[in-house]
């Protein structure tokens, strides 16, 4: 029995609102957007990164917190890889990204920083991890 | 269309339009159908199919209810309706929900309220024509409507409905950033119901679809549904289903997702 880590699905309250939010602040670019409007993909490579709807939980038949910005973070965060983690923090905030943490060099030589996304999603903004 | 029990026509929902189904049903013989409270709120064109045209057509109105209710069916009765999605009734036919609750405007009430229903009341070919009759009816006074629903009220009524309605009024305001009493006075204005009493409708509906379709056993269903015990879903249940999970009868599930 083999076992791979498919995709990450964060539900939101708008799916299309998310993509651009994500293209515009952190520069990712949309793999697909489903015509329902109810899920989308981002570029990210061999895992995605996903949104679905709050209706698509609903319809899935499971209950969960909705994020939002106002509410506490939820726990667990989405790591962006950024060739300038300062200059990826500046533009998120600019976006409309709430700022956490400005990027800091951690003693592991790897820079690090946390905004929260529309929906009040912890984003993590770093550098690779140094060879 | 094939009819028979409660059918949802899936392609003719229209969630921009605030359709959030489209449905039939005619009875084959006579007895009674059981409502079970979805908190929403339907037009509904009732008609008599002996051979087409399907004529003798009256208009009926709901508000949204809280317990569940029996219509009695006779022979070769139908009902064509659309369900509106929180926040909509208003928006298409200018009352607010709370209005109507626990009630409905039927034939000549609903008719002196709002006359351009008759035009849907005139004989058609078969119940599709009464279904495409009704879409474009809300459709056209969703179009001429000036009745904007906000964005916070659709936030919060996804949230909750997300919870499978299991967040509190205080924190549904919270995490959107208004008072408590801004919250309930969104939720009661869009639904019509309290912000508790629509909760308990979802965490109900919610509760079924894990005993019916997920197979869970009364206990797991009512853990993941968020009741304090397996006790406390039975008396929901027997209040707002008169039935017990453990015996669960072929009930009619609507879709309300919003």
């Amino acid at each position: 029995m083999g076992v791979r880590f498919g995709y990450t699905i964060l539900y939101v309250p708008d799916v299309v609102a998310t993509v651009s939010f994500y293209e515009a602040a952190f520069g990712l670019r949309r793999r697909f957007v489903h015509e329902s409007d109810l899920y989308a993909e981002m570029e990210t490579g061999q895992t995605a990164l996903a949104f679905a709807s709050e209706t698509m939980a609903e319809l899935n038949g499971f209950a969960i917190r909705a994020n939002r910005k106002g509410d506490l973070a939820a726990g667990f965060e989405i790591a962006l890889v950024c060739s300038a983690p300062h200059e990826a923090y500046h533009k998120a905030v600019a976006a409309g990204a709430a700022p956490v943490k400005p990027p800091e060099e951690k003693p592991w030589g790897q820079v690090v920083g946390y905004v929260r996304d529309l929906n009040g999603c912890l984003v993590e903004l770093c550098s690779e991890l140094p060879a | 269309m094939t009819l028979g029990r409660y059918t949802e026509l899936p392609h003719q929902a229209d969630a921009k339009a605030g359709i959030e189904a489209v449905w039939a049903s005619v009875s084959p013989g006579e007895g009674t159908y059981r409502v079970l409270p979805d908190g929403r709120c339907d037009i509904i064109l009732r008609f008599i199919l002996n051979a087409a045209p399907v004529a003798e057509l009256t208009p009926i109105v709901t508000g949204p209810t809280i317990g569940f209710y029996d219509v009695p069916l006779e022979p070769g009765s139908g009902f064509v309706g659309v369900r509106l999605r929180p926040g909509h009734f208003q928006r298409i036919l200018g009352l607010q929900p709370i209005h109507l609750k626990g009630g409905a405007l039927v034939g000549e009430a609903a008719l002196d309220k709002w006359p351009d229903l008759a035009a849907l009341c005139a004989p058609a070919s078969d119940p599709q024509e009464l279904a495409d009759r009704l879409v474009r009816f809300v459709r056209r006074r969703g179009a001429d409507s000036d009745v904007e629903i906000a964005a916070l009220s659709r936030n919060i009524i996804s949230a909750l409905h997300a919870s499978g309605g299991r967040l509190r009024i205080a924190e549904l305001a919270n995490m959107h950033g208004v008072s408590e009493r801004t919250a309930r006075r969104l939720l009661l204005h869009a639904t019509g119901l309290s912000p508790k009493a629509f909760a308990a409708i979802i965490q109900f509906h919610r509760a079924l679809r894990l005993l019916r379709d997920h197979h869970l056993s009364p206990a797991d269903a009512a853990f993941e549904a968020g009741f304090a015990d397996q006790s406390h879903m039975t008396r929901v249940f027997r209040r707002m289903g008169g039935f017990s999970p453990a015996r669960l009868p072929d009930v009619t599930l609507v879709t309300i997702s919003r």
